[in-house]
């Protein structure tokens, strides 16, 4: 779509570009002050790495999102692929459950989570990880079910089947190559979101890194305020460069050409 | 498996015309196996939870069955909870709104860098938000913030002179819109982007005017997903939860405050189910919210 664009539209993206991006350089300069006037340092970055408990806070919250990865990987991604494939007249009602998890608020899913779930699943931190993935589906079963419309699902399944691969080999080998984009798309999401979650972790009384990062906020204000300025920045550069990859590689693969 | 169904099923007999029409036998469709693991994984991780509060929340601490505990959302502090979050986010809706459609406006005309500049930051902030996104706010608008000084020494405008405050209604409101408008940006970005310059050249071509083309053929196009929109908007943020526990000290009446505070332990005695109650109240809302989402997202597929 080309409509023009204006002066209007010049004015607008110059003020929101302003008004988001203002809180976070205010920020970024508070996040170096020092006590007491000591001009600006990174003493409050190398805080935060020092801090008790930071890489166990850290590397539960990887292992979280890595088993909640794994859990959106062998039960989303066959699922979405078989109601493609077979159950379609079921699409309905899966699109209908996979949304479910919208109308339902975190809060509300926390206490029903602590009335509900078994003794030995609240003592590990790991009954995060299935939360995770309810509270992700929507995302993922969206993002799934738009890269398989866009493939001849039923074409791909049949030729793979011809050749003698059984569904294992299909699905691994065939149709999730075919969809990784949206496969890996979906897996993002879902990894961003068991990183940065808080409220489910907070109400369930676990450690993770944001637990963590605000606990430890309370005695150093200038690190908690480094933290949240890694975080949010580190997440959009991060994105950033996701989103430029496909350029860069389409750029290397020009050169190639040439040469 | 249908033949056999039919071989094994009892012959209906004559008389029982009706019976054998109201009741239609189940039939058991293998299809279904393959959504087992689904159906299973919500079963237990969403619904079975759900179902745990439904039970809870209808039971006093005498396990008699009971509906005051509804009954009490409607006073006291349970209500001002509710009337709190409504107000926040009902103003948070209509300020997101608006803002987020201008933003996005004139954010889908672009292209190339500034487009995947500005949508990542959109997903950033509109994701991530939460606690990171409190913290920012406290450096930059607390009262030692770059900004409060650069308001009052640049532009002489005292910002704590008057009634804000940021860990007050308007302080939160300010900081839920810097994740709202991004998300609002998000979700209207499709709509925006289904527009035809056709219509902009029909438009003149027939003589019609700016204005007329806003009133005749903006506005009829968009209202539906610009409301729907703003549907999600608002439970957003009814629901939202990690930025009003790091801003406010309890200080604002909010539902998902209120019910944090409860699962932390300060129980008042005699009710221990009422975090239940206030849950399901949640649903509730967000149920009647995004029912209201999938009317207007039908009226607007119709077209």
């Amino acid at each position: 779509m080309k409509r023009k664009f204006t002066a209007f539209d010049k004015v607008i993206i110059a003020f929101a570009a302003f008004f988001f991006i203002a809180p976070l350089i205010a920020a970024a300069e508070y996040s170096a002050r020092g006590y007491g006037d000591k001009g600006h340092t990174f003493a409050n970055y190398s805080w935060i790495v020092h801090q008790l408990g930071f890489s166990p806070a850290l590397l539960t919250s990887l292992r979280i999102a890595a088993i909640t990865i794994l859990i959106v990987l062998v039960l989303m991604v066959p699922t979405v692929v078989y109601v493609h494939l077979g159950g379609r007249r079921y699409r309905r009602l899966v699109e209908i459950l996979c949304l479910l998890p919208i109308v339902i608020p975190v809060v509300s899913l926390a206490i029903g989570a602590q009335v509900a779930m078994p003794k030995s699943l609240q003592s590990t931190s790991y009954e995060l990880c299935f939360f995770y993935v309810v509270v992700a589906m929507p995302y993922v079963y969206r993002t799934l079910d738009i890269g398989l419309q866009s493939v001849a699902l039923s074409t791909l399944v049949e030729a793979s089947q011809s050749l003698g691969a059984d569904w294992f080999k299909t699905l691994t080998m065939v149709i999730i190559p075919a969809i990784r984009s949206s496969t890996t798309g979906a897996l993002f999401i879902t990894f961003a979101l068991s990183l940065g979650e808080y409220t489910l972790a907070v109400l369930l009384h676990f450690h993770t890194f944001p637990t963590w990062a605000t606990n430890v906020s309370q005695q150093n204000i200038y690190g908690s305020i480094a933290i949240s300025v890694t975080t949010l920045g580190g997440a959009w550069i991060f994105l950033i460069v996701i989103a430029f990859i496909p350029r860069i590689k389409s750029l290397f693969a020009q050169r190639k050409r040439v040469a | 498996m249908v033949i056999a169904d039919e071989l094994t099923s009892p012959i209906p007999t004559r008389g029982g015309r009706g019976t054998s029409r109201s009741t239609p036998k189940f039939k058991f469709d293998k299809s279904l196996l393959g959504l087992l693991p689904l159906f299973l994984f919500l079963g237990y991780f969403l619904l079975y939870p759900i179902a745990s509060i439904i039970s809870a929340s209808i039971h006093d601490n005498k396990h008699h069955l009971t509906l005051s505990l509804y009954g009490n959302l409607f006073s006291g502090n349970y209500r001002d909870a509710f009337t709190g979050s409504f107000k926040l986010a009902f103003y948070s809706m209509i300020v997101s709104g608006i803002a987020g459609a201008l933003i996005c406006w004139s954010v889908v005309k672009t292209t190339g860098v500034v487009r995947t500049i500005t949508s990542s930051a959109a997903g950033v902030l509109a994701n991530t938000g939460g606690v990171p996104l409190a913290f920012m706010f406290i450096a930059a608008f607390g009262q030692e913030g770059l900004i409060t000084k650069l308001l009052l020494h640049v532009f002489h405008w005292d910002l704590y002179g008057g009634s804000f405050d940021l860990y007050n209604f308007w302080g939160i409101l300010l900081v839920y819109c810097f994740f709202q408008i991004p998300l609002m940006v998000i979700i209207f970005t499709p709509a925006l982007e289904n527009l035809r310059v056709e219509w902009i050249e029909a438009n003149e071509s027939l003589g019609g005017t700016k204005f007329q083309y806003f009133r005749h053929v903006l506005i009829p196009v968009l209202l539906p997903s610009f409301l729907s929109a703003c549907l999600l908007l608002f439970a957003s943020a009814f629901s939202a939860f990690a930025t009003a526990a790091a801003m406010s000290n309890g200080s604002i009446p909010l539902v998902p405050l209120f019910i944090g505070n409860l699962v932390n332990g300060n129980v008042i005695a005699g009710q221990e189910n009422q975090g239940d109650a206030m849950a399901m109240g949640m649903v509730i809302v967000s149920l009647f919210v995004i029912a209201a989402y999938l009317l207007l997202l039908r009226v607007t597929r119709k077209r």
